[in-house]
């Protein structure tokens, strides 16, 4: 263990800063993150990111990725947040880019993995159904084998971005003899194959982002199963292990603080910046401590997971549990500074803008509807709860 | 002291929560959501032909002659069904504030007209620098010659769509100290921009760009109205707190529910002890809350004015943290359900942060309490 400084990292971090400052146009910078970009800024800044050569940042480089290390990732990840950058395509980059490289047939791959570079085609989840949350492993969307095809049949929920997606990664039944596990598989859909309705839900941070996806009888060609029929679990499994670092949302963190501290300076109280205030400053030093200490393990988690080393899974967990309830205290401690402004509703970032501008609002918007998205992050990618049990299970057999 | 509520206690609380359960599900509220007004004029209407407007005003202007309880056991309930009408930003916070400071001449003419709900008036004290707390004021009020001219802006007047006049508070410069103005909201110079807020309540930024008044529009005497303001809010934040009991109890009751019903891993998920003791402590957090409450309503009744203050903003901080908390807790036990805005324990949740920030945030009342004992301590 060291902590000598990295001098390539700085180096690095000039060059992302380079491009970021002389490539980017300024349309695609100071953008509200929290939720995926619109699909037309996506397709752009992935385009912009494949011409540098750098269209897949977060995979090796045998797979077209860039091969960065840990560092150089966040490094990355942290100078496109603070630019305000669109987002990538977080399903195909964090969790099936890595299942294709590992399990895709090279026909698969030769299919899937050039629009990733183009970035035309957005991909969906499709995991959860109403009566398989955290009991994942109940589902019951049946894929019956017809030919060199299957019959997909079921429903879907929570299917984040289903009405802006071109494919999903779906889980679905195709035994129903064995144990529960054994009988799942994991099939590339088509978003527009016959037999497939999306139906949206609105959240309560008023906005649309999930939807429920109801499959009938909707064919998919044999030839879209990956791995083989039954390996779905371990897949997932795979999957699921390798997103707590990308939960943790380390650069969302980062620009919470970062908006923390502006509103501590731009508010006025008693003829004072509001950071003069000793209960803010307080509660501003609080959760710096625990964002210095989760961004180290993240780094840590990060590490295990690209090792492949099984320590990662229980760190993991920890690291979701308290990164995800920081995020969710952070942008509370947000609209908190706002005080009475935290309570207006102002129009989503993405919505325009209203006639008369509402007060404060360069500062406030997009604010609550992050902190009501929030109260999701300990929902989904394995709830808290089960997190918490994992834990127990696996550090103390308990 | 008694716990217990009196059988007429009892018949108030049992007419609101019949009320709430028939006319206010949630889908009649969600409608009303929907229309996107402040409330219904009809439900107000209701509101005054039940008593609920006039219980805790005195007697002599048309009131029921109640106390803060009666106001605390109708808030609760209205808590309990996210009510959306502005019970306690008109009938309680203006109506207080106008009973605390009016000449007998201005109560006799105006609070039979807030008991009978024929006139609505709203409370246009906060400003950006004050931050729902009720000093500084900069708003000022310059005397001219059979009135008074006021310039200066409001941040978030709570129950101002709808109202026919704000109580106001400014600065008379010949008068220190803080003045409160009676302004019909049509004078010419005011200009009202109205904001929804999370809760699905509307507030509004108001505007004051010369508008003169009449020297009859002062409440009180010039420079002497803090103490009646501070007294107002004070009730004001008693029933916020007491609607949000009624939603800690909503919610711990939604979930206790869904806890029994909804099944993973082949059992429901109310049998993970993981998820008892978390209903566990959602409930202490609740009877907490009550019990600052009780507080609250005590130092109401028996305190000096610092003692009161200090005592509401303990309560203020307390019960709002905790419904934050509980009702975020709500949406945690339901899984992606509780995410939901056709779901009800997410607007539960969505009123406890916008109560957290209104008539001062929890912060602002936190550093009041210490300011208060800090005070004590050098004495
Ligand atoms: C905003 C959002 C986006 C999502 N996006 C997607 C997506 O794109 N694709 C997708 O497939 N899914 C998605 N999900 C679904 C998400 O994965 C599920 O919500 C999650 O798995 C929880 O399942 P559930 O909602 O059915 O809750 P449930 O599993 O019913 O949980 C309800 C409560 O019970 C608790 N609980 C359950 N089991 C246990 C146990 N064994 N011990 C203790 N407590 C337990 C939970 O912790 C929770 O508090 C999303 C969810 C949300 C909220």
């Amino acid at each position: 263990m060291d902590f000598q400084p990295d001098a390539s990292l700085e180096a690095f971090r000039e060059q992302v800063r380079g491009f970021l400052r002389d490539q980017v146009p300024a349309d695609l910078k100071g953008q509200q993150r929290c939720t995926r970009s619109p699909r037309e800024q996506i397709t752009r800044w992935q385009k912009l990111l494949t011409e540098r050569g750098w269209g897949a940042p977060y995979w090796p480089k045998e797979h077209g990725g860039t091969g960065w290390s840990v560092p150089q990732i966040l490094v990355f990840d942290d100078e496109c947040s603070a630019a305000g950058t669109p987002t990538l395509d977080g399903f195909v980059h964090k969790m099936l880019g890595p299942v294709l490289n590992s399990f895709a047939t090279p026909e698969q791959k030769a299919e899937h993995l050039p629009p990733v570079f183009n970035g035309e085609r957005l991909w969906c989840q499709g995991f959860s159904e109403p009566g398989a949350g955290s009991d994942l492993a109940s589902l019951r969307t049946r894929a019956e084998r017809d030919g060199d095809h299957y019959v997909v049949n079921g429903q879907k929920i929570w299917t984040s971005y289903a009405h802006d997606a071109d494919w999903i990664f779906l889980l679905v039944r195709t035994n129903m003899d064995v144990k529960k596990q054994a009988g799942i598989s994991f099939l590339l859909v088509d978003m527009r194959t016959p037999g497939i309705t999306v139906r949206p839900i609105r959240s309560i941070d008023d906005a649309h982002h999930l939807n429920e996806t109801f499959f009938d009888n909707v064919r998919v060609p044999v030839a879209n199963l990956i791995g083989g029929e039954g390996q779905g679990w371990n897949i997932t499994k795979f999957l699921l292990n390798n997103e707590h670092a990308t939960v943790a949302d380390l650069p969302e963190l980062k620009r919470y603080m970062r908006e923390l501290r502006l509103i501590g300076s731009t508010l006025q109280v008693d003829d004072q910046p509001l950071f003069e205030q000793p209960g803010f400053a307080l509660k501003l030093a609080r959760l710096d401590a625990e964002l210095q200490a989760i961004e180290m393990l993240v780094q840590r988690v990060a590490r295990l997971e690209q090792q492949h080393n099984p320590a990662s899974h229980t760190l993991g967990s920890i690291l979701k549990i308290r990164a995800t309830e920081l995020q969710q205290r952070m942008t509370e401690a947000q609209i908190e500074a706002l005080a009475d402004y935290g309570a207006i509703a102002y129009p989503h970032p993405h919505e325009a803008d209203p006639q008369q501008p509402f007060p404060q609002q360069a500062l406030a918007r997009g604010i609550s509807h992050d902190m009501f998205l929030r109260r999701a992050s300990t929902i989904y990618g394995g709830t808290s709860e089960v997190q918490r049990g994992i834990i127990a299970k696996m550090l103390f057999q308990l | 002291m008694d716990f217990e509520f009196t059988s007429e206690q009892r018949l108030l609380q049992d007419s609101l929560r019949r009320y709430v359960d028939k006319a206010y599900s949630f889908e009649a509220r969600t409608a009303l959501l929907k229309a996107g007004k402040d409330g219904s004029a009809d439900n107000w209407g209701l509101f005054a032909a039940n008593g609920w407007l006039m219980a805790a005003l005195p007697e002599e202007y048309g009131g029921l002659g109640g106390t803060l309880v009666d106001t605390v056991i109708i808030a609760q309930e209205l808590g309990r069904g996210l009510v959306l009408e502005p019970f306690m930003a008109c009938a309680v916070l203006a109506a207080q504030t106008l009973l605390a400071t009016g000449s007998e001449a201005q109560k006799a003419r105006l609070v039979p007209q807030l008991a009978d709900g024929t006139y609505r008036i709203a409370l246009a004290y906060g400003e950006a620098g004050s931050r729902g707390m009720p000093l500084p004021v900069t708003l000022q009020a310059e005397p001219v010659h059979d009135g008074f001219r006021l310039s200066g802006r409001k941040s978030l007047v709570l129950g101002a769509v709808g109202a026919k006049a704000f109580i106001v508070s400014a600065q008379i410069p010949q008068a220190p100290g803080i003045s409160l103005l009676l302004v019909d909201a049509d004078r010419p110079g005011l200009t009202c921009q109205t904001l929804p807020l999370h809760d699905g309540t509307w507030a509004q930024a108001l505007h004051f760009d010369g508008v003169e008044v009449g020297a009859d529009a002062l409440l009180g005497e010039a420079g002497q109205g803090l103490s009646g303001l501070r007294q107002g809010l004070a009730n004001g934040i008693v029933a916020l707190c007491a609607e949000l009991v009624g939603g800690m109890e909503k919610t711990i009751e939604v979930t206790a529910d869904y806890l029994k019903v909804r099944q993973q891993f082949g059992v429901p998920i109310g049998s993970f002890q993981a998820l008892q003791h978390r209903m566990a402590d959602m409930a202490a957090e609740l009877e907490l809350a009550r019990s600052s409450l009780h507080a609250a309503l005590d130092a109401m009744a028996n305190d000096d004015a610092v003692t009161r203050d200090r005592t509401v903003s303990a309560s203020k901080m307390l019960i709002c943290r905790a419904a934050k908390s509980v009702c975020g807790q709500g949406i945690q036990l339901h899984g992606g359900i509780g995410m939901t805005e056709e779901y009800l324990v997410g607007h539960y949740y969505k009123r406890a942060v916008v109560a957290d920030l209104l008539l001062g945030s929890s912060d602002s009342h936190e550093a009041a309490c210490a300011a208060a004992l800090q005070a004590q301590l050098r004495a």
